[in-house]
């Protein structure tokens, strides 16, 4: 379905849309999911200190719909793993990754929860979250400016909008 | 001030008893002496009053890691003796609860800290066991 603009609706001189009540849906859902993000807060490092910065009103993620006010994985839509993951930290975060409800997306913060980072060398560290948990934006740095986290997570809304995510096509 | 003593790793709880009402555990400090086939143990106590130092240390075999627990005389070694097992897989007889503490509870590969540990890929890949969303 072709998303209307504003300015389509402008250049409508009366008539009518013609649409299906089912796709209608659908795409209300999907616009309206993708504006209320609520990420669930996992901080373990110093990528878990930006995030707080990312919070704070000088990037403002609220004017995007990104709103840290999630305190439980019950009520979050989407996970912020930021920070290195241990392989015992790795079981206790699919635990809250299982707890969280469907539609449910992952962000990868940093270098080390893409790779190992730092401690990709390491008996102690997971290799990438990647292994253990569907990944759907990356966001790179050691640690990443805050303005990072807000292009991923408009870059994550907009997966969201088109239906871009593969687990999630035709969710409702 | 530090004093150090070394004493036979059967006399440790006779030693710490003797320290329990002054003293506090500070740290428990192991060590890998790989050439000499030993374990080396350092029991450090401070005094509650003038925060002297106590070094009680002990060598124990490298191919026989027994010692006697002191985690009913001070219950601070509880957490030091399972972090002395996890990373160097030293038995502390008479431990309750002797299972690892910071390293998963189903890792396979032995003890990290030993100096014979290799770290090689199986290891850096492992994840666990049924460790997928």
């Amino acid at each position: 379905m072709k998303e209307i603009t504003f300015e389509d609706f402008s250049k409508l001189e009366g008539g009518f849309l013609l649409t299906k009540a089912k796709e209608l849906a659908h795409w209300l859902i999907k616009k309206g999911r993708s504006k209320s993000l609520w990420p669930l807060t996992f901080a373990t490092s110093c990528c878990g200190i930006e995030m707080m910065s990312f919070g704070a009103s000088k990037t403002d993620p609220d004017r995007a719909g990104i709103l840290f006010i999630a305190d439980s994985p019950r009520y979050a839509d989407a996970i912020f793993v930021s920070g290195t993951i241990t392989k015992k930290m790795a079981n206790r975060l699919l635990v809250l990754y299982n707890q969280m409800p469907n539609p449910k997306y992952v962000i990868a913060v940093g270098a080390c929860t893409i790779s190992g980072g730092l401690y990709h060398h390491s008996y102690s560290v997971l290799l990438g979250i990647d292994k253990i948990l569907p990944v759907d934006v990356y966001i790179h740095g050691c640690p990443p400016r805050p303005e990072q986290f807000l292009e991923a997570g408009l870059k994550l809304q907009e997966l969201i909008k088109n239906d871009k995510i593969e687990r999630y096509k035709g969710y409702i | 001030m530090i004093n150090y003593k070394e004493i036979k790793s059967e006399e440790l709880r006779k030693e710490a008893e003797e320290l329990k009402d002054k003293y506090f555990l500070f740290s428990i400090i192991v060590v890998d002496r790989i050439n000499e086939g030993k374990f080396e143990l350092n029991y450090l106590f401070e005094n509650k009053e003038n925060a002297d130092l106590i070094n009680l240390k002990t060598f124990i075999l490298r191919n026989d890691p027994k010692i006697d627990s002191i985690s009913d005389i001070f219950p601070a070694a509880d957490y030091e003796e399972r972090e002395a097992y996890d990373m160097f897989g030293i038995i502390f007889t008479g431990h309750k609860n002797l299972k690892r503490i910071l390293l998963p509870e189903d890792w396979p590969f032995g003890y990290p800290l030993r100096k014979d540990f290799v770290i090689n890929d199986e290891i850096r890949n492992w994840t666990g066991t049924d460790l997928r969303w």
